[in-house]
């Protein structure tokens, strides 16, 4: 496992104000939290917390926490947020761990191997959870659990219950949930050529009230031509 | 082409497109997405237009997910019509969309695959996109 080091800085500022001026500057706003102590705002590069997030332990990461004036500990990324269309870091919840006591993470699932299903019928291989939660101790949280999926074949399920287990590790996400699966191909149907094209509406829920809307508008035209004779 | 089942009101006002997807930003299902770069509307016709593109060009191969849905009528009163006399009839439906939201996602091809299928997808909408990736996003 890689070994991380992000100093951050205690900010005092907060709020929507600050945090834009915070982000201008090359920096983002985090938060600090767990272990019954107080939680507290600081401010960090988002470079390095980046380098975390695209690393092999990815978010599950535990890496040491330098805040100015108050010492290092040790922490790992509980949330953080991307904007849309930059994709840059805006903020991250942080959350400081305790070594020996037991923690809820998720763990990223990897398949190996090419399914008997696409390779040899020709099916689709779907990947449906892609993370599984588990409960380990810090030290012993893994990568990424690998699964082999060679010998699924086409409406073969790969579910929950069939990932290897591993006695440090409680999974606990539902034993029945399916992880993978092969798919039969659908056949797009060649639409037959509209005779022609009938614009349907769909139903609204009021009927009455359009009726109603309906009748007055059948009527006002007449009203205006008694109202011109006169 | 896709329009809801049942609506409660069958015409709206046109609204505005302000700020950013935050909702359905990033990739849920697939390998690979198309996200939207600008605000706009999109139709049926066009998100119909996108589907059949990528579906004719990754054949058998792949799945596609459609994450948008077009919910919103959009009216046109009739040729050669003076104004006035009321709002004309619902026309054609659109979906909303804001900068960043993930419209189409693909799996199970190969990354330059979705590539060209998700660029002839993108030639029929009326708004930039960028083609994502998931192991981009993380």
């Amino acid at each position: 496992m890689e070994e991380f080091n992000v100093t951050a800085e205690i900010r005092n500022q907060t709020g929507k104000n600050a945090a834009r001026r915070l982000r201008a500057a090359g920096k983002i706003p985090a938060i600090l939290y767990g272990r019954q102590e107080d939680s507290v705002a600081l401010s960090l590069n988002p470079k390095e917390l980046s380098a975390i997030l695209h690393s092999g332990t990815g978010h599950n990461t535990i890496f040491s926490l330098e805040i100015q004036e108050r010492g290092t500990t040790s922490v790992m990324i509980k949330d953080w947020q991307f904007d849309p269309i930059k994709d840059n870091l805006l903020h991250a919840d942080l959350v400081r761990i305790v070594m020996d006591k037991a923690l809820q993470v998720k763990v990223p699932i990897t398949a190996v191997g090419e399914a008997k299903g696409v390779k040899v019928q020709g099916g689709i291989f779907e990947f449906v959870l892609r993370e599984v939660e588990v409960e380990c101790l810090p030290s012993d949280i893994p990568e990424h659990i690998t699964i082999d999926v060679s010998n699924l074949e086409i409406g073969a399920n790969f579910r929950v219950s069939d990932l290897p287990l591993d006695p440090k590790i409680k999974i606990l996400s539902e034993a029945d949930l399916v992880v993978a699966h092969v798919i039969a191909p659908k056949e797009e149907k060649v639409p037959e050529p509209a005779v022609e094209a009938v614009v349907a509406e769909p139903e609204v829920i009021k009927k009455g009230k359009v009726a109603e809307e309906g009748e007055e508008g059948e009527a006002k035209p007449e009203e205006k031509k008694e109202k011109e004779k006169k | 082409m896709l329009m809801p089942k049942k609506v409660k009101y069958r015409k709206q006002q046109r609204g505005r497109m302000r700020g950013k997807a935050w909702r359905g930003s990033e990739i849920a299902f697939g390998e690979f997405g198309l996200k939207v770069l600008e605000p706009g509307w999109i139709s049926d016709r066009q998100i119909e237009a996108g589907r059949i593109a990528m579906t004719r060009f990754i054949k058998r191969g792949g799945k596609i997910w459609v994450r948008l849905f077009p919910d919103k009528p959009v009216t046109k009163k009739p040729a050669e019509t003076r104004m006035g006399k009321g709002k004309g009839a619902p026309e054609f439906w659109v979906a909303v969309v804001r900068p960043g939201k993930v419209i189409f996602e693909m799996e199970g091809v190969k990354e330059e695959v979705a590539r060209e299928a998700m660029r002839l997808a993108a030639n029929k909408l009326p708004i930039q996109t960028k083609f994502v990736s998931r192991l981009g996003q993380e």
